[in-house]
């Protein structure tokens, strides 16, 4: 194994982020890429490369969490509105909070709240391939 | 359907490819515009493989280093095919448009 260049451990440690999973399917392949990718005597991975298998990483995480569940993609129609004015209304509440230097640990709370309610209503938009379709109306 | 995941699948049309054949082989096609980088490639993999769009032909091991070689599946060949003639007849619209005369001859 030529294990152990300093470059690789680097791709390694980035690689570390991705799910189980993922990891133990394509971790082998996706540093086959990047060795053969890297120029000679490169010893620490690049910035663009970098943030490409962070931004991934995170997506990968993100396409396995089971929120919306199913019933919620059925329901898109109802559901979207109210995830938005749930989600924008938090993000008010939040900047009103430190608008007025009681935001502190209430921001801890509300933020996360807020991304995960406009998270769910931009999945709604563009829902992953295996999301259950939505209910169709009959047509008038 | 997103222009990485167009232009992976037309890569693999022409044969099956290992992660770093697609990379060149996506900068060929894309005439030196788009430059796969590995964690983008991967996720696309990933999740192309999920729909069965594509599946692994075979690995082998080269300077001790994994490649695995993807293929396109039937139902990838058939979903190539119908982007493929949607960006056409998109594509034809547009040059029609911009130059009519050049639009009727082409191909």
């Amino acid at each position: 194994m030529t294990g152990s260049s300093p470059l690789e451990r680097r791709y390694r440690a980035l690689l570390a982020l991705y799910p189980k999973a993922f990891r133990r399917e394509h971790e082998q392949e996706i540093l086959s890429v990047l060795m053969a990718a890297a120029p000679e005597g490169q010893k620490r991975p690049r910035m663009g490369e970098s943030a490409d298998l962070i931004r991934s990483a995170i997506l990968m995480r993100l396409r396995q969490t089971s929120v919306p569940v199913s019933w919620e993609y059925r329901h898109a129609r109802l559901m979207l509105p109210v995830r938005i004015i749930v989600g924008v209304w938090l993000v008010f509440l939040t900047a009103v909070l430190y608008g007025h230097g009681h935001g502190g640990w209430w921001g801890a709370v509300l933020v996360p709240a807020a991304t995960l309610q406009l998270y769910i209503a931009y999945r709604l938009i563009r829902p992953p391939a295996q999301a259950p379709a939505p209910e169709r109306r009959e047509q008038l | 359907m997103q222009e990485a995941t167009f232009l992976i699948l037309t890569a693999l049309a022409g044969g099956s490819q290992h992660g770093y054949g697609i990379i060149s082989d996506v900068e060929q096609i894309s005439q030196r515009r788009v430059r796969l980088r590995a964690g983008t490639l991967y996720t696309a993999l990933d999740r192309l493989r999920e729909e069965k769009l594509i599946a692994v032909e075979r690995e082998e091991v080269v300077d001790s280093r994994l490649r695995r070689y993807y293929r396109l599946t039937p139902m990838g060949e058939e979903r190539l095919a119908e982007e493929a003639a949607r960006l056409h007849s998109n594509a034809r619209a547009a040059m029609f448009r911009l130059a009519p005369s050049e639009g009727v001859t082409s191909t």
